[in-house]
């Protein structure tokens, strides 16, 4: 077997260890998340490094990311060659496109492009250091994370439901007849196991289509560039390359039988060699190997090495210290790009944010929140959608709820269980159901029993506090033509709404609710709890 | 008011006990079909949550043995499905759903009658995962033979009730293809109609149900004529546990009230008049009750019908 073939298993196992994790981020019979599925965020050091920097504060399991540290230390970009998912999802790309559109032979030398990605990562880094999550919304594994969740799988859903529910629709027993065997079946079975189950039916997220579009664009730059993503801008490769400085595992040409023939660069994935043959970096290489299985001579190898030998040797990543000092400049200038807004200095409160349960204060919250969507990918409501601007744009890609779309389900406390970085607290049930995350409001100008002189209860009906949080007082009303009608209407009572959302999601009036839920009175902040009481500070 | 009854019948069935040990009584017209049976638990007082839903199984068997048997509604080969209210997000205790024992009897009698398939499923408003899981029903009917269904919310399909006022709703197709469909509610307070029972429950079958509260009496009468007409002719209602406050939600074990009855029948109507009355309120007093009588769906005078009424111990 060669070393190729060794190394696509390993991809392919890492590649479905992670839609695995993906495909099992749902409720556990019990009401536990399934254990460990937010575990690939824990093994990122660029999660770790920027968590550390703008909350100062690392979660426990965070730690297990200096494990691919010491191994990028010692053995160079491995991570990104044999590891790293969507760097698999990439290399996967340029081969299917290569495929597609057979190019000359290539001869792939390293660029000075490829510093890019270092400055985008010192750039992120200094956003960081003042607070800002934001660089770890472009780490792979998120944007790998966030396009399947809200961009891939609702995508595959719309097709495989629009597809079977014609049918089953015009004449369900002959759709029915006819499906038994293969096509039900396999619908059941996506439903359940891929697509999330009964209760994510047509999902469907805000800015979906976009996150969607930014990935398939990202993968059809390898048509322009093999692994363009992973050589020109992944920020985490750029802090890997950092850290494959001098790595024991180098390649060494034998410069006696080597010909420069060049083949050695023409599958070269990072384009790591300067010259043909010659001028490895190791900041650039993912250790693929493929360059040693090329060569018809033999005259490449990696081999093991003590860090002091300068043999074999290394080109370094070559950062010009005038562009790193402009990276960082331009790291301060794009967060004050996102913070000259009035909510992100203190001067409005946005009402329509209602973040998850034990969300923090929004400014911690944006300080660890990296977008990477496992929330969006559990809540089993699907209420849980990404932000585009309703958070302001350092707030793009974190999770809100919309309660119209699904509430924040009474018995559930999955998102606060799977937050890697903790940006929303882990909560007992018991603590999540005291908790508030907004107050519902009445539009008496169109509820029924207010404005159109009708009975309705619905919301008081569906309230899943015990002690219902909505009550109805009899009133007379007004009806057209003088007369007087008693109607129950329903009242909030603050003390006891937690925000879910339920009644707004069951209003009557589906386009414009009756009954709207704002972030007022959120337990996670005191600046939003105007209504005195047992609003308890978070 | 049942109190009475419920002497009279302890009276008129001292002597039979002594007969017939399983505790089965006749106390309705021989030789007419029955229309309506209740079954009251006379076994033990105290019993554990556990032991509740046993004695629930034990008298859904009875009850339905005593209307005549689950052949008289089911044929051999029939796809059956069970409507019961599995609503919320609740444990059996808390009396939000119907009980998981009454439904597992209630698949087990209709596979014995050689049902083919026995489906059970509602419209939950709770994730459906999470509900059919709490409730207990989806366990509970899955180790008794049945499948259990979740909805498919992009298969409903809009129908012509042609209703008074319901004149189109998405419903779903799958329960309307079933040969049988068995309603399984149990007695609920609801601060619109005061009471949810057995028409009400038909309000899991159809998609977008909350606008039927702007007048429920006539939009259940709807419903319930629909589904009648879509072969529903076996109603169980439960009164085992019962929810008299902050309904149809519940959430508070002090709104449960432990009645240890059930009924079953072909009449939703005269059903719904004796649910009324064992949480002591007068069925005309329940809008949907007096309203179903005058659209023809049952009568309100419940005792007027060929009743049986047995003690299950």
């Amino acid at each position: 077997m060669s070393a190729r073939q060794i190394r696509r298993g390993v991809q392919i196992v890492f590649l479905l260890t992670f839609f695995g994790l993906v495909l099992l981020a749902r409720m556990a019979p019990g009401g536990k998340a399934m254990a460990g599925v937010e575990w690939f965020f824990h093994f990122d050091p660029l999660i770790l490094l920027a968590t550390a920097l703008s909350a100062h504060a690392v979660a426990k399991a965070g730690l297990l990311a200096l494990a691919v540290v010491g191994l990028t230390l010692v053995a160079g970009r491995v991570f990104c060659g044999w590891i790293c998912p969507l760097g698999t999802v990439h290399a996967a790309a340029g081969w299917l496109l290569g495929r597609l559109w057979p190019d000359r032979k290539r001869r792939e030398h390293w660029s000075s492009w490829q510093l890019a990605k270092y400055y985008a990562l010192v750039a992120f880094l200094v956003m960081a250091v003042l607070g800002s999550h934001w660089g770890t919304l472009w780490d792979p594994l998120v944007l790998l994370y966030r396009s399947t969740a809200a961009g891939l799988l609702p995508g595959a859903q719309w097709a495989v439901e629009e597809s079977t529910t014609p049918l089953a629709q015009s004449d369900n027993r002959a759709a029915q007849a006819v499906s038994k065997y293969a096509a039900e079946p396999a619908y059941t079975f996506l439903r359940d196991n891929v697509f999330g189950g009964v209760d994510r039916q047509r999902q469907a997220f805000w800015g979906g289509g976009l996150i969607l579009a930014l990935f398939v664009g990202l993968l059809l730059l390898n048509r322009y560039r093999p692994r363009f993503w992973c050589r020109y801008l992944c920020p985490l490769g750029g802090l890997l390359g950092l850290l494959a400085w001098r790595p024991l595992l180098r390649r060494a040409v034998r410069p006696e039988s080597c010909n420069q023939c060049d083949l050695c660069a023409q599958g070269c994935h990072g384009a790591a060699a300067v010259v043909p043959g010659d001028q490895w970096k190791p900041s650039e290489c993912f250790v693929c190997l493929d360059c040693t299985d090329q060569c018809r001579r033999d005259s490449l190898a990696f081999t093991w090495t003590w860090p002091w030998r300068r043999e074999p040797v290394v080109r370094p990543v070559d950062l010009s210290k005038r562009a790193v000092l402009g990276s960082a400049v331009g790291g301060l200038a794009a967060l004050m790009l996102l913070r000259i807004t009035p909510e992100a200095r203190g001067r409005t409160l946005n009402a329509e944010l209602i973040r998850p349960p034990g969300a923090r204060p929004e400014r911690e919250f944006l300080q660890r929140c990296t977008g990477c969507g496992v929330c969006i990918q559990i809540c089993p409501t699907g209420g849980l959608q990404p932000a585009f601007l309703e958070a302001g744009l350092e707030g793009l890609w974190t999770p809100h709820l919309l309660p119209q779309i699904g509430p924040c389900s009474y018995n559930c406390n999955l998102c606060t269980q799977v937050c890697p970085p903790q940006a929303i607290a882990p909560l007992t049930l018991e603590e999540k159901q005291k908790l508030k995350i907004g107050l519902a409001a009445i539009d008496v100008s169109r509820c029924l029993p207010y404005a159109f002189g009708r009975p309705c209860t619905v919301c008081e009906e569906c309230c899943p506090v015990p002690d219902k949080a909505i009550y109805l007082i009899e009133s007379t009303v007004h009806v057209r033509g003088g007369g007087q009608q008693t109607l129950k209407q329903p009242q909030i009572d603050p003390a006891k709404c937690t925000g879910c959302g339920q009644c707004e999601k069951m209003c009557v009036l589906r386009d414009r609710p009756a009954i709207h839920v704002s972030a007022t009175n959120e337990s996670r902040t005191s600046d939003n709890q105007p209504i005195l009481g047992d609003a308890s500070p978070y | 008011m049942w109190m009475q009854s419920r002497r009279d019948f302890l009276v008129a069935s001292a002597a039979g006990a002594l007969a017939l040990p399983a505790g089965v009584l006749l106390a309705g017209p021989a030789g007419k079909p029955v229309d309506m049976t209740i079954a009251r638990w006379a076994g033990a007082k105290r019993l554990s949550n556990a032991q509740i839903d046993e004695a629930a199984g034990k008298m859904t068997a009875k009850a339905i043995e005593a209307l005549g048997g689950m052949k008289r509604f089911v044929k051999r080969g029939d796809v059956v499905w069970i409507k019961p209210n599995i609503g919320w997000d609740r444990k059996p205790e808390l009396a939000a759903n119907t009980n998981p024992q009454i439904v597992a009897a209630l698949v087990r009698l209709a596979l014995e009658a050689g049902a083919k398939t026995v489906k059970v499923g509602d419209n939950p408003v709770h994730p459906a995962g999470k509900t059919y899981e709490s409730s207990g029903i989806a366990a509970a009917a899955k180790a008794a033979g049945a499948k259990v269904v979740y909805l498919d919310k992009s298969r409903f399909r809009k129908a012509a009730i042609g209703g008074e006022i319901v004149r189109e709703i998405p419903v779903y197709p799958e329960i309307m293809d079933c040969d049988v469909v068995i309603n399984a509610p149990l007695v609920k307070h609801h601060v619109m109609s005061t009471l949810t029972m057995c028409m009400k429950n038909y309000l899991g079958v159809v998609e977008n149900r909350q606008v039927f509260h702007q007048n429920l009496p006539v939009c259940i009468a709807d419903i319930t004529r629909y589904m009648k007409a879509a072969q529903s002719r076996l109603h169980l209602l439960e009164g085992v546990r019962v929810l008299t406050g902050h309904g149809p939600t519940g959430g508070n074990l002090a709104d449960v009230q432990v009645k240890m009855t059930l009924a079953a029948g072909t009449d939703p109507v005269a059903l719904d008049a004796w649910g009324a009355e064992l949480v002591g309120k007068q069925p005309s007093q329940i809008g949907s009750v007096v309203h179903g009588q005058k659209e023809g769906l049952g009568t309100i005078d419940y005792r007027s019908l060929a009743l049986r009424e047995i003690a299950v111990s």
